[in-house]
């Protein structure tokens, strides 16, 4: 029989399936908590691009793709999205955030003071190789600041705009489930301000990182000074349906005030993200200062921009150029031999 | 009686992957998709468990139209055994315990990567396009939102042009697959990249073709007997792909689209692109009673 | 009984009244007003800044003008064109308005061909024959005088003498109503700047298509127009026929410029 290869794609597809869990090993639940403990950062950046917090499922996506970011991201993504979204939580606010980081280049001081908190931002970047042989990292004691930090600040930008120096945008009313959500409508433009917010939160780093870097290198409009860079734990406060107020618990977040002179005024850039990362929210609150008026196909450029940051989006298109094209291929093959006959034709 | 004998047990999973929601969304835009025939309707496109570009577009069509007596049928570039058809198929079945079928005629629903199969559709049958680009502007606006604008205002010049520009200098339109198409007189719409042969059969068809793109969140549609145009100047005719002369070597089926198949001794041979096609001729060749449906092409020429 | 001049009994083809438009504090147009006859020339003369480019963007509703009204006495075409929908301006200026602008790149696909950025017009307007658009590109670009054998090379590979004869030629497929210049000439070297005045003005003679010209250099006014409004910072300070208005300047602004001329 000719066309036994029928079901041979699933048998290969199968095997090739194998082949990678294979190699990967097993998925333990002691493995994903190690993936949990081990890496932090990561499980933050990838709750952020998921846009769904939960370390364990984070950690267990890591293990289950062997750090495929991509992959890493989509599970996550198209699990949550077979979530029902049982309620909205109350905005969270600046004021309200217990804030572990937050520095600004704009001040030397700024209200609230600057809090340096965990970083490697001044370590040197040297290999510790001595671990591999048998001298393991253990950290010192942190000696505690004489005065301990307020937990709760303003933002800088609210003292800019009490002193005149900045236009704060109006605040936003709507409100619970009116507020536009990126993941249950799609986007269009010029985007609402919510699912900029948004995609910018869900947008994929390296990716924000590129364009937000070409902004800053030039190719923006406005240089960013950072106004405030703050990484910080907030409160999810729910109202249960009986009419009761209660924390669903705590998330780290990230945000990101840049800043820029226009005219005689300050002009403002935002951006925020769940878990901490601070490179994203620095090139996204950059691209967000520089998107007001951006020429149409700039990097600066809303439309641009959130569709070429979204990491889904992106990877799986990059990817499908693996998968088979004979009939595309067939189709212009077809119409170049047609052409290329016509021009050997004598002319008329 | 208990309200836990009423009420289905948690499941980890919703009935067809996605959630309740999520279909509501999808039929809605279909239906409105079919009451404005080629116009883009943008949709939420949830992420399903396979990465955009893979056919996460027609996924999610297929996966809202489900039910447990649908019999489903999955091609990619005409074939049914190829992996990723393999793959989507696997997966509908799975999330949806509806049977599957590789013979176009016993299909109820066909979600197709780059082919309309060669046996004319039925009223009762559905196809599902995956669409990678929804946009058929896209080459001479590719910003969406211009690109929308100019769909309402039928601004097609551009598009014009472009074919203009392309007989000036190759003498002739040298679109491959994905030809441009005027839907029902008003809207420009691609009919995904399915080669020039069978954009004939999407023209005024007994079945419902919808096209869904995943990665771009818009999805349209051509109803039922709706026409369907390729765009091109009246004194320069319209050319599919020159196949009606190629003969498969596997499977002796000739005037039908072709895969070409390179040979190391010399210029090409061809096999069948619509895979299940292959098999039948196969099967009717070993004098087995296997039914073929009509076809749209008859000795390699289009039928009315 | 005499019969009146022939011109009295002509409807005026383009009014325009009370034209105003600032940008921020700015205000480029102050009650601009401009009437046009069918056949005739009517020139714009002033110094860059005077408005003068502006009013004729308003006139190819590619500007919105704060305030005043603008008509065109065609068949089909009715009311005040600055309160038309985007679709209607957008096909009126390509079925009846050509123009051709002092920046080649703002009228031209410079990558497409020369016979495509003609043959555009003409598929706008819903052209559906290959030969047809190829003919109809190439008599206007014959009209144009423009070298039929470089017809299908892209404006980017041509001199910008080359670059106008295709805007013109764009410009005037469609035989429309109103033919709008913008500086037309500007940036061209001397000669070939009068090679392309020529054929404005063996077109505007053999054709008699109404257009309005927009330049600072006086001397291209006086060679096309027949009517001339000198204007300065937004507004009309004189007008009248070309040969009055050159001869004998009434406003000390145009004496200036005429005498610098000079």
């Amino acid at each position: 029989m000719a066309y036994v290869a029928t079901r041979g794609g699933e048998r290969a597809i199968e095997q090739s399936q194998r082949l990678f869990k294979a190699e990967m090993g097993a998925i333990t639940p002691e493995r994903v908590a190690e993936t949990r403990r081990a890496m932090p950062y990561l499980v933050d950046r990838v709750m952020g691009e998921a846009s769904l917090y939960d370390e364990d499922l984070a950690a267990l996506a890591l293990a289950q793709t062997g750090g495929e970011l991509y992959e890493t991201i989509l599970l996550l993504r198209s699990w949550r999205t077979t979530q029902p979204r049982l309620a909205v939580a109350d905005p969270v606010t600046q004021e309200g955030l217990f804030t572990h980081r937050r520095i600004s280049a704009a001040f030397k001081d700024i209200p609230g003071g600057q809090l340096l908190g965990p970083t490697l931002d001044y370590a040197h970047r040297i290999l510790a190789t001595e671990v591999l042989t048998g001298t393991p990292h253990v950290p010192t004691l942190v000696t505690p600041a004489p005065h301990p930090a307020p937990a709760q600040q303003p933002s800088v930008a609210a003292w800019q705009a009490e002193n005149d120096l900045l236009n704060l945008p109006n605040p936003d009313t709507t409100a619970g489930n009116d507020i536009p959500d990126v993941t249950r409508e799609p986007l269009l433009f010029p985007a609402k301000r919510a699912h900029t917010l948004q995609s910018l939160a869900r947008a994929e780093t390296g990716g924000v990182l590129a364009l937000g870097y070409a902004a800053q290198r030039g190719y923006g409009q406005a240089h960013p000074t950072v106004n405030e860079l703050r990484l910080a734990e907030a409160e999810i406060n729910v109202t249960h349906p009986r009419g009761t107020k209660f924390s669903a618990g705590r998330v780290k977040i990230s945000q990101a005030e840049v800043v820029s002179k226009k005219g005689s005024q300050l002009e403002l850039g935002f951006a925020a993200t769940m878990g901490w990362n601070e490179v994203k929210v620095i090139a996204a609150a950059t691209l967000d200062l520089n998107s007001a008026g951006a020429p149409k196909g700039s990097a600066t450029e809303e439309e641009f921009y959130l569709y070429h940051t979204e990491g889904v989006e992106s990877s799986g298109f990059c990817i499908h150029f693996k998968l088979p094209h004979y009939v595309t291929f067939q189709s212009s093959l077809d119409a170049m031999r047609d052409a290329k006959a016509k021009q050997a034709e004598p002319a008329e | 009686m208990s309200l836990k004998s009423l009420t289905k047990a948690w499941e980890p999973m919703s009935y067809g992957f996605l959630d309740a929601s999520a279909k509501r969304e999808i039929r809605r835009k279909m239906l409105k998709a079919i009451a404005v025939p080629g116009c883009q309707i943008p949709y939420a496109s949830r992420e399903v468990p396979m990465a955009r570009g893979w056919g996460t577009g027609g996924l999610q069509i297929s996966c809202t139209l489900l039910n447990p007596k649908t019999t489903i049928k999955v091609i990619d570039q005409g074939a049914d055994d190829s992996v990723n058809a393999a793959s989507i198929r696997r997966f509908l079945a799975g999330v949806s315990g509806a049977p599957t079928t590789t013979d176009t005629l016993k299909a109820d629903l066909i979600q197709s990567r780059h082919r309309i199969p060669e046996e004319i559709l039925r009223e009762d049958q559905v196809l599902v396009l995956q669409v990678p680009n929804p946009e058929p502007l896209r080459p001479v606006q590719p910003n969406m939102s211009i690109a929308r604008q100019m769909h309402a205002d039928a601004d097609y010049g551009r598009m014009w042009l472009q074919l203009y520009e392309q007989i000036v200098r190759s003498g002739r339109v040298m679109q491959g697959a994905s030809y441009p198409s005027l839907v029902n007189g008003r809207f420009v719409m691609t009919p995904s990249p399915i080669p020039r042969w069978d954009v004939p059969k999407m023209h005024m068809a007994k079945h419902l073709t919808i096209l869904s793109a995943g990665r771009e969140k818009r999805l349209h549609a051509v109803p039922p007997f709706t026409k369907v145009e390729p765009l091109v100047f009246d004194d320069v005719p319209y050319k599919v792909e020159d196949h009606g002369a190629h003969v498969c070597t596997r499977s002796g089926a000739k005037g039908y689209f072709m895969n070409e198949i390179p040979q190391d001794d010399g210029p090409s041979t061809f096999e069948v692109s619509d895979s299940e096609l292959g098999v039948k001729s196969i099967h009717r060749a070993d004098g087995e009673a296997v039914q073929i449906g009509e076809t749209w092409y008859k000795n390699g020429e289009m039928t009315e | 009984m005499m019969d009146a001049p022939q011109i009295v009994k002509t409807q005026p083809l383009l009014m325009a009244r009370n034209v105003s438009k600032s940008f921020g504090n700015i205000a480029a147009l102050q009650d601009v007003s401009a009437t046009v006859y069918p056949g005739e020339v009517l020139g714009i003369v002033g110094e860059s800044g005077s408005g003068k480019s502006t009013f004729l963007r308003c006139l190819n509703l590619e500007e919105h003008p704060d305030q005043g009204s603008y008509t065109l006495d065609l068949p089909n075409v009715q009311g005040n064109l600055f309160d038309l929908d985007r679709y209607a301006r957008r096909m009126l200026c390509a079925t009846r308005i050509g123009i051709v602008y002092q920046n080649p790149h703002l009228g031209l696909l410079m990558k497409h061909s020369s016979s495509g950025n003609v043959a555009e017009r003409l598929l706008v307007a819903g052209e559906r024959r290959f030969n047809v658009l190829r003919e109809k590109a190439r008599d206007a670009l014959d009209a144009s005088e423009f070298p039929l054998d470089r017809m299908d090379a892209p404006p980017i590979e041509l001199s910008g003498g080359m670059q106008q004869r295709v805007q013109l030629a764009k410009a005037i497929a469609l035989e429309p109503a109103l033919l709008l210049l913008d500086e037309p000439t500007t940036g061209l070297d001397v000669s070939v700047q009068a090679l392309v005045l020529d054929t404005l003005k063996k077109l505007q003679q053999e054709r008699k298509i109404t257009m309005v010209i927009v330049s600072h250099d006086l001397g291209v006014i006086r060679t096309l127009s027949d009517r001339v409004m000198v204007m300065r910072r937004g507004r009309v300070v004189e007008e009248g026929l070309a040969d009055q208005v050159f001869q004998d300047p009434q406003h000390a602004y145009t004496q200036q410029l005429v005498h610098a001329k000079l």
